[in-house]
């Protein structure tokens, strides 16, 4: 498994990754499996212990994981690492980490290319809408790029 | 993309598929080439039609085709396909006779 | 380069962004062509900068945001139609433009030409929040409260690259107007919104969800009476929010937001969205007046002068030229500004394309709008051409002008002014060709006087149940039906886009095609015979019923 991040945070390594359901009995578990169906306001009871929550994408078109981690962010105040895995594109990279992703775990095929997820990453100067990551304004309007 | 085509008695099958490139309609020849015209179509029974698809979807990238299907023919010259849909791929659009296909071998 | 009139003014970044995407677009075809990309994967890619893959070739859909258009950008449409197509565009119920017979490779070349005049095919397909359309009267309607393109202009932005927005279960559709009849049908929309002017000069906006045509019509329920325009982004966001989590993604037929809505009911989607607003952090949503008086100023504004006696000429010349009369009666409406008029340029002329223009058309409609509407073009819902503000004493010199380009048909609203999609000729989805019927129809029906004799009626046509035509919501409408093989046509009657958005209902047996033409003239032939004084075909269907018209439909059959 090759890791990709997509931020400044370094990615963790997780012994035991348990699904939602078995959160409340393994008081060990400090990542948790979220698939696409999943709710993230299950996890409230969690948060505290949790390090990381990884999101499956059964396929790259289905992007409830983008919702799954902006709600993590904005709504649950995660501040744990979030992963995407399962079938993911690099043209998805950086509507990925605009919803609060940090990291990925790279396809087996030629679409974990690290070079890019790394392009796609730089591919577009600014935004024209609001993400979870500190912005500022870049020119009138509604236009915004990442603040470092 | 595979529908299952009922052949009526004689009707042969042909593979179709649009280029990769350009988009334009092209169907399969006896070589295993893609050809602009239905009249250099290899014409398939029921039977044999199967494995030649599969053989064609699977070289479908390597020769820059997308989407290979099979359709009925009348096995007149050059082959007319059975339904308006295919037979308007196989001629072009009715409203621009300008733009019709040469089809003929 | 001038400010242009009706649609906002890229600077620099905004550029750059489309340089971004083109040069994403360019290595999304490499990775296709070296294998990297699967077809499945570079599918959805491809639809979201436009690019279907049509029966005989590609076909580019490119984006004209609440149908505006300038000159310039006219004229490179109409290079790309003679350089890269065979000479024409189709113009979309959905305001954008269509080239059919479009080349993979040539592709990034083509966005390139149109990036040098601020266009673009983003989101003109795929799951993902569509191209926004408006009231093609805006800033010029005398019925307008509040102008929709600036607004409309900020959804384009904030539905661009959408992060969390961009894989939805399905397409995803706007369209804002700010006039009280509803000229974009806002209630067969995913989301339809209509601006008033608040209390305090800032807008207020009415928001319908889950509206939409296809295979099952529905008319878009009101979730808000009073959005303000501070949270008008925060709304769309939750709104989206609640659709792109429990939206379904099992059946492609059942995953548009109107399934959503029918399946829980307005009410608790309404709940949904305000637990969201409730979680949200506001203030980062927030539109600010400071926001939009800044897109705001990138739109000019035409300066409206005419001759006091404008109004005048006009009535002189109407009186002189009943042709031209005419023409004014049916393709034109009333302008904010007295000496003003606005004119619509029919793209139906009688046995042609419904929507289809010639590169020489094109490039006319351009010197046409230089000189007598600001440089500024709108395309309509209806498949037709708009100028904006024409002074009434030079509406006679445009109307000879269109006349040397067969495009001066009068017909607008009449039954010659049919809305059609490709159909078979073109489309891989379709079931029956609809160009065909429609232009059997317009030949049949072609005599203009007669159709001023017949009145508002309109014809849709669809090729399939995804209801590109907007059959369901033609006064006629027929949807194109495939009967093992053959093309056959259901009659629906008493559908309308408009402020009583309904949804037609079909007569009875789809009829073979070469059927179809005979028994609408019997309808219509129904109608003409059974009206009273002064009522249109949905006035006397309304009295009526269906029955005298499915018995006179069925007739001969
Ligand atoms: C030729 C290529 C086209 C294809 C493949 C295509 C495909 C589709 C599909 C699949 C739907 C149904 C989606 C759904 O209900 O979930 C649809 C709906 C629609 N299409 Fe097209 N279309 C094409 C051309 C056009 C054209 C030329 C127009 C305008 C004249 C158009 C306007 C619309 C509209 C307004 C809808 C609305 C239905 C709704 O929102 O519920 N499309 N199209
Ligand atoms: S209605 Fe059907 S046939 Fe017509 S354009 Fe849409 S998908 Fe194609």
């Amino acid at each position: 498994m090759k890791l990709f991040e997509l931020g400044e945070r370094t990615a963790q390594v997780h012994d035991v990754l348990v699904t939602v359901g078995e959160l409340a009995d393994r008081d060990d578990a400090r990542a948790v499996l979220l698939e696409s169906a999943d709710d993230p306001a299950l996890l409230r009871p969690y948060l505290n212990r949790l390090d990381l929550v990884v999101l499956r994408f059964p396929i790259f078109r289905d992007g409830r994981g983008f919702t799954q981690a902006r709600e993590l962010r904005e709504y649950l105040r995660f501040s744990g690492e979030i992963r995407a895995e399962g079938h993911i594109l690099p043209d998805q990279a950086a509507f990925l980490r605009r919803c609060g992703v940090d990291s990925v775990v790279l396809p087996k095929n030629g679409n974990g290319d690290p070079g890019l997820w790394e392009k796609q990453l730089r591919q577009f100067p600014v935004a024209y809408q609001r993400s979870v990551l500190p912005e500022r304004s870049a020119g009138p309007g509604l236009r915004v790029e990442e603040a470092s | 993309m595979k529908r299952p085509v009922r052949l009526e008695p004689g009707q042969k099958l042909v593979l179709t598929a649009n280029r990769l490139l350009d988009g334009r309609t092209v169907w399969w020849r006896e070589d295993g080439a893609w050809d602009l015209r239905i009249g250099y179509a290899v014409l398939l029974d029921a039977d044999g039609a199967e494995a030649e698809l599969s053989r064609a979807v699977e070289e479908a990238q390597r020769e820059g085709v997308v989407g290979v299907y099979d359709t009925a023919v009348l096995p007149v010259v050059p082959p007319e396909p059975v339904t308006v849909r295919e037979k308007i791929r196989a001629h072009g659009p009715t409203v621009h006779p300008e733009f019709a296909v040469e089809t003929a071998q | 380069m001038s400010v242009p009139v009706g649609h906002y003014q890229y600077d620099r970044i905004d550029r750059d962004f489309l340089q971004a995407r083109i040069a994403e677009f360019e290595g999304q075809v490499k990775r296709r062509l070296d294998g990297t990309l699967s077809e499945d994967e570079f599918k959805p890619l491809r639809l979201m900068n436009g690019l279907y893959l049509q029966l005989h070739a590609y076909m580019l859909r490119v984006a004209i945001p609440y149908g505006i258009l300038d000159s310039r950008q006219v004229r490179k449409l109409g290079k790309i139609a003679r350089r890269y197509d065979r000479d024409y565009g189709h113009f979309t119920t959905r305001q954008n433009i269509q080239f059919n017979w479009i080349r993979l490779e040539d592709t990034p070349d083509i966005l390139r030409e149109l990036a040098e005049v601020d266009m673009h095919a983003i989101q003109t397909s795929g799951n993902c929040i569509r191209n926004v359309t408006a009231d093609e009267y805006a800033g010029a309607a005398a019925d307008e409260l509040v102008d929709p393109r600036v607004h409309a202009e900020i959804l384009r932005q904030w539905s661009t690259l959408h992060p969390e927005f961009t894989f939805l279960p399905r397409k995803f559709k706007i369209a804002i107007s700010g006039s009280p009849n509803d000229r974009v049908a806002a209630r067969f929309h995913d989301i339809g919104i209509l601006a008033r002017p608040g209390e305090d000069g800032a807008p207020l906006f009415r928001i319908f969800v889950g509206g939409g045509l296809g295979r099952t019509p529905v008319i878009g329920e009101e979730l808000f009476d009073s959005v303000r325009e501070e949270h008008l982004l925060a709304t769309l966001e939750a709104i989206l929010r609640v659709y792109n989590a429990h939206g379904r993604r099992d059946n492609i037929y059942k995953a548009r937001i109107k399934i959503l809505v029918q399946a829980i009911g307005v009410e608790a989607y309404r709940e949904a969205v305000e637990a969201e607003l409730a979680q949200m952090d506001l203030e980062r949503y927030r539109l600010t007046p400071e926001a939009v008086a800044a897109i705001r100023s990138r739109f000019a504004v035409p300066l409206l002068e005419a001759p006091a006696d404008a109004d005048a000429v006009l009535t002189e010349q109407r009186r002189a030229d009943p042709l031209f009369d005419r023409w004014v009666r049916s393709n034109t409406h009333v302008h904010r500004d007295p000496g003003h008029i606005i004119a619509t340029i029919s793209l139906k002329p009688a046995g042609g394309i419904p929507g289809d223009a010639t590169s020489a058309q094109i490039g006319r409609l351009a010197d046409l709008a230089d000189a007598y509407s600001f440089g500024e073009i709108r395309i309509t819902h209806l498949q037709n051409v708009v100028l904006g503000h024409v002074r009434k004493d030079r509406l006679r010199e445009l109307w000879l002008g269109l006349s040397e380009v067969g495009l001066a048909e009068a017909n607008i609203g009449l039954i010659g002014d049919i809305v059609a999609c490709p159909g078979l000729d073109y489309c891989a989805l379709a079931n029956a060709r609809s160009i065909p019927i429609a232009q059997k129809l317009g030949a049949r029906f072609a005599d203009t006087a007669l159709q001023a004799e017949i009145g508002a009626l309109r014809i849709n046509i669809s090729g399939c149940i995804n209801a590109c035509g907007h059959h369901h919501a033609g006064h006629i409408g027929l949807l194109g039906v495939d009967k093992r093989g053959e093309e056959f046509f259901q009659l629906t009657v008493g559908g309308q886009a408009e402020n009583g958005a309904a949804i037609g209902t079909i007569l009875g047996a789809a009829l073979p095609e070469d059927e179809t033409v005979d028994a609408i003239a019997r309808l219509v032939d129904c109608y003409l015979g059974r009206r009273e004084s002064g009522e249109t075909f949905l006035e006397t269907l309304t009295r009526l019923g269906h029955e005298p018209f499915r018995e006179a439909a069925y007739e001969a059959v």
